[in-house]
């Protein structure tokens, strides 16, 4: 899973009407990716979380036992996220 | 228990002692060398010391056989900023509640290899009691709470992801 091809050589933002979400372990590794392009023009964590399952049904189950992380914070389902923001999926902790 | 000599020499350290702007009492690492659990245990005596009369090290390594199944390494990755944030906080709230004199805490990250510590926790307190039960507090928390993935390689090369329970309703984290 290190240097992606569609990570390393995509644009550093999204375009507008975008956002990025960065992906981890299990989920990077079901998506392929470690960073997924989703439509957006704003909303709460729990619309991002509808859109993601959307896109990406694959992850669903795992996606529903994930936290999400906005601007470096865990996020609770009300939370804004804005275009742009720094959002991260956060699946079920192993480390130890 | 180290010798003060070898306290101060392993303090200074890359990894194990404080960088400008950190306390000395509790230092924080994400690192992808393997960790030297000795020099782990010196730097927090050595920040500790005189008071510190209990010092905990504990190292968690990876399990060559679990429940009959071989396993042939593991590999870890993290959000790293959110990670080495979480560890911070957990690690000066452990200062705070047991009343230690110093903490000191090391997750590896990629490949560790079977018998080789993934993770070290260190804690020094005056007395035995706080800093054992330091270190167990510490550890639970980081299994449940902080955003690090280990990755299972079986005795057949297939790889899998470990993530137990769930992170809405309420930790993750498991053996």
């Amino acid at each position: 899973m290190h240097n992606d091809p569609d990570t390393v050589n995509s644009p550093a933002h999204p375009a507008a009407g975008r956002l990025f979400v960065t992906l981890f372990a299990g989920m990077a590794e079901s998506v392929g990716s470690r960073r997924l392009e989703i439509d957006w023009n704003g909303g709460t964590v729990a619309d991002l979380r509808h859109v993601v399952g959307r896109e990406r049904p694959g992850i669903g189950p795992l996606l529903e036992r994930s936290a999400i992380v906005v601007a470096g914070r865990y996020a609770t389902d009300d939370t804004a996220v804005a275009c742009g923001a720094d959002v991260a999926i956060i699946p079920p902790v192993s480390g130890g | 228990m180290p010798t003060q000599q070898t306290a101060a020499r392993s303090a200074d350290e890359p990894g194990f002692g404080p960088r400008p702007g950190e306390s000395g009492g509790e230092v924080c690492r994400l690192v992808r060398d393997p960790i030297d659990g000795a020099a782990v245990l010196a730097a927090v005596a050595a920040v500790a010391a005189p008071e510190a009369g209990g010092n905990v090290l504990f190292l968690g390594s990876t399990r060559g056989v679990t429940a009959g199944v071989t396993t042939l390494g593991l590999d870890y990755e993290a959000h790293e900023p959110l990670a080495l944030a979480m560890l911070r906080d957990l690690a000066a709230e452990a200062v705070r509640r047991f009343g230690l004199c110093g903490c000191r805490i090391v997750h590896r990250l990629g490949r560790v290899a079977v018998g080789e510590a993934s993770i070290a926790i260190a804690a020094s307190s005056p007395h035995r009691r706080e800093a054992f039960a330091a270190t167990e507090w510490l550890l639970e928390r980081i299994k449940t709470t902080v955003p690090i993935w280990k990755c299972e390689e079986g005795h057949d090369g297939v790889r899998s992801w470990v993530h137990p329970g769930d992170m809405r309703t309420g930790l993750g984290g498991g053996e």
